[in-house]
């Protein structure tokens, strides 16, 4: 049960990568890395329990913290280019164009 | 109204459990996955995800980087110190179990100043690093030279 549930987890990351991979826009890119994060989070807590080591739970939400983290960080980097800036006021420099798709 | 409401609220809900949850790794650390180095990783994402959210002079307001740098020299003298302790009570660098007249008792004590003083460096270190790295960056890059 627990080997079915691992094998469908990495159908859903590769169907994640194909998407990172095609994505058009920036926007699709980012949203599959962090699906890619959370289906990792989830087949580390499957593989814990089919290993037997429940241990495994603090490595996921370690994970989980760190994937939020990440996906914050690339989108800022993406909508105000500056990491300094505090996203409580929407970006100084509005004149920038928005990327070209892929 | 703010800018990215959604965002704030969630990022201030998310601080205080990823602190605890680095305490936990750090205190955790002698009977499961952890230690010293990753709960203080996890201690300054913390303030990283403040800092990107509510921006640099925020985050200097609340880390400033002349009390990280004494935090971070701090680690490493709780470190050494430590290690000297065994030194100085007759035994090897880091012998945690002369640190208390029980062994056992005593390599519980040492075990858990080094973590600590491990996490503290880390921590500290970690938010050093980001503080001079996001400082860096002052002009605005043009959309050629990604």
């Amino acid at each position: 049960m627990l080997a079915a549930g691992v094998i469908s987890v990495l159908g859903a990351m590769v169907l994640a990568l194909v998407r990172l991979f095609l994505g058009p826009s920036t926007y699709d890119r980012v949203l599959a890395v962090n699906m890619f994060g959370t289906k990792v989070i989830l087949l580390i807590a499957i593989f814990g329990f089919l290993t037997g080591r429940p241990d495994f739970l603090d490595i996921a939400l370690a994970y989980a913290m760190i994937n939020f983290i990440s996906t914050i960080a690339i989108l800022k980097f993406a909508g105000y280019y500056k990491i300094t800036e505090p996203m409580t006021r929407p970006p100084a420099s509005s004149t920038i164009p928005a990327r070209r798709p892929g | 109204m703010k800018h990215h409401l959604i965002l704030l609220m969630a990022a201030k809900l998310m601080i205080p459990p990823i602190l605890l949850f680095a305490l936990y790794v750090q205190f955790h650390g002698d009977y499961g996955p952890g230690g010293g180095f990753q709960a203080g990783v996890i201690f300054a994402s913390a303030f990283i995800l403040y800092g990107l959210v509510f921006g640099l002079d925020e985050l200097r307001r609340v880390a400033p980087l002349s009390a990280v740098t004494k935090l971070m020299a701090a680690g490493w003298g709780l470190y050494i110190g430590v290690g000297y302790a065994g030194v100085a009570t007759g035994g090897m660098f880091l012998d945690y179990g002369r640190l208390s007249s029980d062994p056992i008792a005593g390599q519980h004590t040492g075990i858990f100043l080094v973590e600590l003083g491990v996490g503290m460096a880390v921590a500290s270190t970690m938010l050093a690093i980001y503080q001079c790295f996001a400082a860096h960056q002052s002009r605005e890059l043009t959309d050629d030279e990604w």
